[in-house]
């Protein structure tokens, strides 16, 4: 692999480690659960809508579909009229990429059933990429960071 | 197109880009008629937030033309003279229902890399680094807002760019300290740092009915438009003891409410400023706060400190014990700005809030890197360089 691959995919890395870090304050998912209860763990998002519009566990929103019978889905309305909860987790034993997608997935639902759309970034204009290792890092990072973070 | 760019710490480039598009069907695009300089983007510069990539089009505070308009727009038309928000919002979630539009939780489509630093993402920011959303930034000839019906505000007719620019960011931050500090009739309203936010959070607090306003800085020009244009009080922290002078001012309590915008770069005379230096430099801590520490000791009991300062992550000696001590409200919020735009270009049409000053150096847009290095060493009067695409 090219250096620039190597370091873009360090980013990547940099960004799903960020949320194990046990400096205080910094990164605060699953800290100390051991990595099978972490896994397994419900991931959610609250979505401002009655749980009737956001669907059922039988028939989770899209993309969560997608993920069919590899996860169980939940669906209930949120306290304090904050919406609706909707949860998944998995029922085997996934692996790191499987619970990036499901973060994804989980944000996208929730921003097409909000919003009507999914917001997009690229492509819009930038001058030029001056191939740095910090740009690759942050290449990496970006290109994970749907799939990262403490979801 | 022209474009500003970030392209390294401390290097600021124009360069010739591809003209942004459409990409969602509420987006708009603007031809920017005028892009400003805000303290946050030195921030940027200065290497604080290393969440920039080489060649990202910087800028956040902006006026301009609507040219094109996605299919699911409905309040705005081509020709439209609109103001735009700072973040991006969404404007149907619930942070964007409780008005906390800055928090939106779609508006950044990297929340990956906020949630590993903070626990939870706020809203994405034009201009403002990938960590931020990574949409691109306004010093540019041409630049697509998203969501455009929350975050683009018609400006009224009688009311001149260059005043209507400073809705965008500077007059609606320093308006969200003093309105979410909940200054009121009587107050005694402290403001560190006299820019584009300290100023204009020292206006809103004498709008809201507040007594006494005092700024705190120690650029004489800007004292001076403390003074002249805003009509507060100034007073330079390098030849007056600021914590002992504002208890004199208050009969002994200390400010009711004190807003600190200066941010992580803060300035600090002798040992402590070096200090804090070096732990910065070395990455022991992120941010230098010297301006909260003096908030705190300051403020009066059960008063407010609300920080407009942006902050990235640590910091160090934190006087926690006078917070809890004293029964202080600690707050801060990257700008709401869709909250407050209407209601300041209002107050602009009335001539209440003028802001023309703070626009020191209008220049072309091809001088940006001429205009950051003026803003940066606040030479020449320097309080905000405006742009021209
Ligand atoms: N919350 C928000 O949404 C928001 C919006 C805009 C700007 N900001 C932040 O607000 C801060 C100010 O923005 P600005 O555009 O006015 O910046 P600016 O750089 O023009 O002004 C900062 C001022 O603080 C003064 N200063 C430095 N150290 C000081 C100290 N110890 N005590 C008193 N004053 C001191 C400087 O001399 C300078 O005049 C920055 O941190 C910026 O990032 C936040
Ligand atoms: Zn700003
Ligand atoms: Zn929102």
């Amino acid at each position: 692999m090219e250096l620039p691959a190597i370091v873009s995919r360090a980013g990547g890395a940099l960004l799903s480690t960020l949320q194990h870090v046990r400096l205080p304050g910094v990164g605060q998912a699953s800290v100390t659960d051991d990595p099978t209860t972490a896994a397994h763990r419900w991931r959610a998002v609250t979505v401002l809508k009655a749980p009737d519009q956001v669907g059922s566990s039988a028939s989770p929103p899209p993309p969560l579909d997608r993920l069919g019978d590899r996860v169980e889905v939940r669906i209930s309305a949120a306290p304090g009229d904050k919406g609706t909860e909707l949860a998944a987790r998995f029922l085997g034993t996934p692996t790191d990429d499987e619970i990036g997608e499901l973060r994804a997935a989980l944000r996208e639902a929730k921003q097409r059933l909000e919003t009507g759309e999914v917001l997009r970034v690229d492509p819009q204009p930038h001058g030029f990429r001056k191939p740095t290792p910090q740009g690759a890092a942050l290449e990496g990072m970006t290109d994970q960071a749907d799939k990262e973070g403490v979801l | 197109m022209k474009a500003a760019t970030w392209t390294g710490v401390n290097e600021v480039s124009v360069e010739d880009v591809p003209e942004p598009t459409l990409l969602n069907d509420r987006d708009v695009i603007l031809k920017i008629s005028q892009s400003v300089t805000c303290g946050s983007d030195l921030h940027l510069i200065g290497g604080y937030i290393p969440f920039m990539r080489a060649g990202d089009v910087m800028g956040h505070e902006f006026i301009g033309e609507v040219v094109e308009v996605g299919k699911e727009v409905r309040d705005r038309k081509v020709g439209d003279r609109v103001v735009v928000a700072p973040f991006a919002a969404c404007g149907s979630c619930w942070y964007c229902k409780q008005e906390l539009y800055s928090l939106c939780d779609n508006g950044n489509p990297n929340p990956g890399i906020t949630e590993g630093l903070w626990g939870q993402s706020p809203g994405g920011c034009f201009g403002y680094s990938h960590a931020m959303g990574g949409c691109a930034g306004s010093h540019a000839e041409f630049m697509r807002v998203p969501y455009a019906d929350v975050g683009t505000f018609v400006v009224p007719e009688g009311v001149s760019d260059t005043r209507a620019l400073f809705a965008s960011d500077a007059a609606s931050t320093g308006w969200m300290g003093a309105d979410l500090a909940g200054t009121e009739p009587g107050d005694v309203v402290a403001v560190w740092g006299a820019g584009g936010v300290g100023q204009m959070a020292a206006r809103a607090a004498m709008l809201l009915g507040a007594e006494q306003v005092v700024v705190i800085d120690r650029v004489p020009e800007r004292l001076a438009q403390v003074r002249d244009n805003v009509g507060a009080e100034a007073v330079d922290y390098t030849t007056t003891d600021v914590i002992a002078e504002l208890r004199e001012r208050t009969g002994g309590r200390g400010p009711d409410v004190c807003l600190e915008a200066v941010g992580m770069e803060a300035h600090a005379p002798g040992a402590p400023g070096i200090y804090d230096q070096v732990k910065q430099q070395l990455r022991l801590q992120t941010d230098r706060p010297t301006a909260v520490r003096e908030a705190i000791m300051a403020c009066r009991k059960g008063g407010t400190v609300f920080t407009l300062g942006v902050f990235a992550a640590m910091v160090d000696k934190f006087p926690l014990g006078a917070a809890m001590n004293k029964g202080l409200t600690l707050r801060g919020a990257q700008v709401h700005a869709q909250r407050y735009i209407p209601e300041l270009l209002e107050r602009m049409r009335r001539d209440e809030l003028v802001t023309e000053h703070l626009a020191t150096h209008v220049m072309p847009l091809t001088d940006a890197p001429e205009g950051y290095r003026l803003f940066k060493e606040k030479e020449d009067g320097c309080v905000r360089a405006v742009f021209l695409p």
